[in-house]
């Protein structure tokens, strides 16, 4: 198994962008931040991991730049983290606005089904939180894990090699957060074969 | 894994390059800007001049013993009393980013005071990730001005230069212990670099330093016992801050109405995130008596903080 795939963060102006980049490099990928209006014929990775950001999803989405064509035209898998879950979720016909309860900080998340994400995970931890906004409705993905105040904590897509989490597995104080950026990072190198 | 290790060789490789001449370093006696210092001092030598202002806003006993610590190491310490200055500049300022620009502004002005008289035409700052990715630009969100980052002046008369710039806390601390530094001073726990007056949630007048720099060192004092007596870990920062507001009490069967301290103690890897530290009731209760009673005339109420950093800050300005 080829031991560094590039793996790329796109930068959405999230307080944690840098945290990826450093997770990544320290699973063993090879890694960069790039800005979100990058053309991704200038992309040259194998994996991508839609960063977080302020922009709220409902009536700022044109700061994400040129994420969507990622998900159109981009040739691998893509992990989208809070607003970029969001984004994808809409992107695919689904709805994401204001949440009724916004977290912040610790919420307790519970895992649905194990899926690649979170492959050798418990059922239940204790994750990192920071959104105003989240999913409402996400046709073509599989729900894999819900929190009290969120329906929509992470989905993987039915067809295509799309996943999202609302919560930060990239920060430090969210647990085995680390494993389900490698879990990730696995399905990417299984698709190198 | 971050390798330290090739991280020293080549940062040191490239300062060498790029340090042409005269540099000084602006030292705070912290994790960040004592390895910044050691890292150039090995790659320019005695070209680089370290400045430690005193601000006014550092904690007890800090100038001195910060100063002792470099000289210690063999680097070139110049500390200059600049207290007058900043309280003087502070005067009714209550907003916080204004103190932070404030701040920010008046470091510049003293480095670059030293860099003229020393002929230096570069100005080595400890900047490290989290303090130019919470000062925002672009897309990015300003959450706090870092002293070293969004303080800082549009026109700058020197060449600045960040050797730390993309690492966290943590990897400085492995840098420093490579480096070859004590423990006690590349783990000591993180100091904002506006220092004190970040910890007043009003006007940094001295006599507010007064207050807060005796409750920061009694926190300071009470964990580290707690520490050593077995009862709790060593939190990653820990800390007092006096809130702007006041509260009544009792001393004595007379009314008293004094200011209100909170204890603030976190858990934290690099101190993009943090939980708050689960500090037994027998520490918090010797900090809560400790305070009372010896800035019984200023402090009335002691409150321990429970905010996780989202949506805390660690800090509170």
């Amino acid at each position: 198994m080829s031991d560094s795939s590039r793996v790329y963060v796109v930068d959405n102006g999230g307080q944690w962008t840098h945290r990826i980049w450093r997770v990544l490099r320290e699973i063993g990928c090879e890694t960069k931040i790039i800005p979100n209006t990058t053309l991704v014929k200038e992309i040259d990775a194998e994996g991508l991991v839609l960063s977080g950001g302020a922009p709220r999803i409902a009536w700022e989405s044109p700061k994400l730049g040129n994420c969507t064509d990622y998900l159109n035209d981009f040739h691998g898998p893509i992990l989208g983290i809070c607003v970029g879950l969001q984004l994808m979720a809409l992107h695919c016909g689904g709805k994401a606005g204001p949440s009724g309860v916004p977290e912040f900080g610790l919420a307790r998340l519970r895992v649905l089904e194990e899926d690649d994400l979170f492959k050798g995970l418990p059922k239940e931890f204790l994750v990192w939180e920071s959104h105003n906004d989240e999913v409402k409705e996400a046709p073509g993905f599989l729900v894999l894990a819900v929190s009290d105040n969120c329906g929509v904590q992470a989905v993987k897509h039915l067809r295509k090699p799309f996943y999202g989490v609302q919560f930060h597995p990239e920060v430090n104080n969210t647990e085995h957060g680390e494993k389900i950026l490698r879990n990730f990072v696995d399905v990417i190198r299984k698709r190198q074969y | 894994m971050f390798d330290a290790d090739r991280f020293i060789e080549a940062a040191v490789e490239q300062l060498r390059q790029r340090i042409g001449g005269n540099a000084i370093i602006g030292v705070s006696g912290g994790v960040d800007s004592t390895v910044a210092a050691v890292l150039v001092g090995k790659a320019v030598g005695k070209n680089l001049r370290c400045v430690l202002v005193d601000t006014g806003y550092m904690r007890k006993n800090e100038v001195e013993n910060n100063q002792a610590f470099l000289d210690s190491l063999g680097l070139n310490v110049l500390v200059v009393d600049a207290k007058g200055r900043f309280y003087e500049q502070l005067r009714g300022v209550v907003d916080p980013e204004k103190k932070r620009a404030i701040i920010g502004e008046l470091f510049i002005r003293i480095f670059e005071e030293v860099a003229r008289k020393e002929g230096a035409s570069f100005f080595v700052q400890g900047t490290i990730a989290p303090d130019w990715i919470e000062s925002g630009g672009g897309l990015r969100d300003r959450i706090k001005s870092h002293h070293n980052v969004g303080g800082l002046p549009e026109k700058i008369d020197f060449e600045i230069v960040e050797p730390l710039r993309d690492l966290y806390k943590d990897e400085v601390r492995l840098v420093g212990e490579r480096l070859g530094l004590p423990q006690e001073i590349y783990g000591r726990q993180p100091f904002p670099g506006p220092g004190l007056a970040v910890r007043i949630l009003s006007e940094a007048d001295p006599e507010s330093v007064r207050i807060v720099r005796e409750a920061c060192a009694i926190v300071e004092e009470e964990i580290e016992r707690a520490v050593v007596r077995g009862e709790m870990r060593r939190p990653w920062q820990y800390f007092a801050v006096l809130l702007p507001c006041k509260t009544v009490g009792v001393h004595g069967d007379v009314r008293i109405y004094g200011s209100v301290i909170s204890v603030r103690a976190v858990e934290s890897l690099d101190g993009m995130s943090a939980a708050y530290s689960k500090i037994p009731h027998s520490a918090l209760e010797a900090i809560s008596v400790r305070i009372t009673n010896t800035l019984k005339d200023e402090v009335s109420r002691v409150v321990f903080d429970i905010t996780n950093k989202p949506p805390g800050t660690i800090e509170y300005e």
